[in-house]
């Protein structure tokens, strides 16, 4: 049980993210039908889709950072001895870091000091700070993501599950191949 | 305007240097600029929700989603056997059969490393099978894999129309060439019909050749009909796929979100009810593949953004564009400078980062030197496909070599011939603008 709950919460962005694409490609779906079957279209159907697309985006981004899906220029590399490597993946992962914190702290005081509740969506009414907290939400667990990976590499002497290797016989092979190309491009 | 390029560039440059992600290395350089600019960064935010979240944007998953499960629905694979059939006893005609192939399977999906994979995975082993050489088979895939992204619809298109649909021409652009054609994604797609038939004619011609050579010969004696009636019937809801996905687009039914969406849709019944060959797992795989590709690029996406709206502001490319002329003035040879820096970018960089870091440089250039929006995106596209098939980040070379068993090297030296036949394409595309600009002239858009 609790394996799995662990399991569960290891894997959230990936979960929310599937349940969000699921939404909005429906969603839109069901707009298209509408239109051209009945000549009736949601008025909110556009906009809710449009936005669960927003937060289906990043939470991905921190999903991709899971599996180090983030492309990186490694190839240069291949010239030097692997600490290399290793080392400049460490300072740039630190850089990221960096970079997340400030974002966060620039999201986190634009949705809660800059924002108010009269500041709507166009056609649901509904104040646009919930759907902006998505940044800050989503910088935080990408962050908590690039250090996991960082903790397992250096203290579990675990590389991260990437993509393709989780699945390797999967459909899409290119697309999955891809991260580990770049990421093995150092060696 | 000095100090905001070296500080804007040189981190950009350093931080891909050291490797960091792309869109980190953007973003970081933009951050670094607005705070040596002495400017409030908190626009960041605003253009982080704004940038990804707009309606033609959503294409772009609803696309890899589709093309995705294509593959496990079984209609990528009818589509080989019905190009497979129709090259019959051509010299090299298995080779010319992939070529066709991709520009099928092109024509369903948008992308350029599923195209390869798609066609390859069946064709790859068919044609050593037939004593071609691996290496050859596997260049002959990997360099039309490329392809997928020219003939519509095609997600570095969307991506550049996106990009581009914000950029207005600016009014000493407007003043020296008057008005200028509108850029929309439709249009874009119509117009990559012609250009990408022109790539797949070069391939051709180069594998005609090498393959006459080479002994190569075809698949059997004669074209058997039988054959070919019974492809055709066993793909008809395969080759419906791209008339739903582009009639629906040009008859206005749908928008090329929708488009992809109805994709998705129309594939789930055909792998579900008509060739019953859907599973659940791959299915929920798909999603999966989906959510992480889309959400890595759209993290380039909103860095690019404030990166690009950095350069706009300070009149870049205006600048860059001043350089240019006063080297030469000669619309050919600007184009082969800029088809030269794009195929190196292209060796370098993913296509869709490429796409949307350089689309607010060039096109305002291009605007100034009075040319058509969508001309400039198909030789943009084009020749950043081409990276696809040159190391050292040909993710088509890759994959065919995962595919084929040979060495990257060994394919990218096969796949010379055909990188010169493509860039040569490429080079009529861009001095021939009526390729581009004239089917979506004749359709009225």
């Amino acid at each position: 049980m609790k394996k799995k709950l662990l399991y569960l919460i290891d894997n959230i962005e990936g979960y929310l993210c599937q349940f969000l694409l699921v939404g909005f490609v429906v969603l839109l779906f069901v707009q298209i039908v509408m239109r051209n079957v009945f000549s009736y279209s949601i008025p909110w159907g556009d906009e809710l889709a449009t936005y669960a697309f927003v937060w289906f985006a990043y939470l991905g981004a921190a999903y991709g950072t899971k599996l180090s899906a983030h492309n990186r220029i490694t190839f240069q590399f291949k010239m030097f001895p692997q600490w290399v490597a290793t080392f400049c993946e460490l300072l740039t992962d630190i850089i990221w870091i960096g970079f997340n914190i400030f974002f966060i702290y620039l999201s986190y005081d634009f949705v809660f000091n800059r924002m108010n509740l009269f500041w709507t969506s166009q056609t649901m009414g509904v104040p646009m700070k919930y759907f902006y907290f998505i940044l800050p939400i989503a910088f935080i667990a990408m962050t908590i993501r690039v250090v996991q990976k960082n903790y397992l590499k250096f203290f579990k002497k675990k590389n991260a599950p990437v993509a393709e290797e989780k699945e390797f016989d999967s459909i899409d092979k290119t697309e999955r191949e891809e991260p580990r190309l770049k990421e093995n491009g150092g060696e | 305007m000095t100090t905001l390029v070296y500080v804007l560039f040189g981190v950009f440059f350093l931080l891909l240097v050291l490797g960091a992600p792309i869109a980190i290395s953007l973003g970081v350089a933009a951050l670094a600029t607005y705070l040596t600019l002495g400017e409030n960064p908190l626009a960041f935010v605003q253009m982080a929700f704004t940038s990804v979240g707009a309606f033609p944007l959503m294409a772009l998953p609803a696309f890899i989603l589709a093309g995705a499960l294509m593959e496990v629905s079984g209609i990528s694979k009818r589509l080989v056997d019905i190009a497979e059939a129709f090259a019959g006893p051509v010299s090299g005609g298995l080779a010319a059969a992939t070529v066709f192939a991709c520009m099928f399977f092109g024509a369903i999906s948008g992308s350029g490393p599923a195209t390869t994979a798609a066609v390859g995975m069946l064709m790859i082993p068919a044609m050593s099978n037939r004593g071609y050489d691996r290496g050859y088979a596997s260049a002959v895939t990997a360099s039309t894999g490329g392809l997928g992204v020219v003939i519509p619809p095609s997600i570095p298109m969307v991506i550049f129309g996106i990009s581009g649909m914000g950029l207005q021409p600016p009014s000493e652009a407007i003043a020296e060439h008057g008005t200028f054609q509108t850029l929309s994604i439709p249009k874009l797609f119509i117009a990559g019909i012609i250009p990408g038939m022109v790539i797949a004619g070069f391939i051709l011609v180069v594998n005609y050749f090498i393959s006459r050579k080479r002994g190569y010969c075809g698949l059997s004696e004669h074209w058997s009909m039988a054959d070919i009636r019974t492809t055709l019937r066993r793909g008809i809801w395969s080759m419906l796929a791209p008339i739903i996905i582009l009639g629906g687009i040009y008859s206005g039914l749908f928008t090329p979100t929708e488009s992809a969406v109805v994709a998705i849709f129309y594939t789930l019944v055909v792998g579900i009810f008509l060739h019953k060959e859907l599973e659940l797992k791959p299915a929920l795989k798909t999603l999966e593949t989906t959510t992480w590709i889309t959400g890595r690029v759209l993290l380039i996406l909103f860095t690019a953004t404030v990166f690009g709206r950095l350069l706009v502001e300070n009149q870049v490319p205006s600048y860059i564009a001043e350089i240019m002329l006063a080297v030469t003035d000669n619309l050919y040879l600007i184009w082969a400078m800029i088809i030269g820096f794009l195929l190196f970018v292209g060796m370098f960089m993913e296509t869709l980062a490429a796409i949307m870091i350089l689309t607010p440089v060039l096109l305002p250039i291009m605007y100034m030197l009075g040319m058509d929006p969508v001309h400039v995106g198909i030789v943009v596209v084009c020749s950043l496909a081409i990276g696809f098939q040159t190391p050292p980040l040909g993710e088509n070379l890759f994959v065919a070599s995962g595919i084929g068993g040979c060495s990257v090297e060994e394919i990218s030296l096969k796949a010379l011939p055909f990188a010169a036949a493509s860039i040569t394409a490429i080079f009529v595309i861009a001095y021939f603008p009526q390729l581009s600009l004239w089917l979506p002239r004749v359709l009225g858009y």
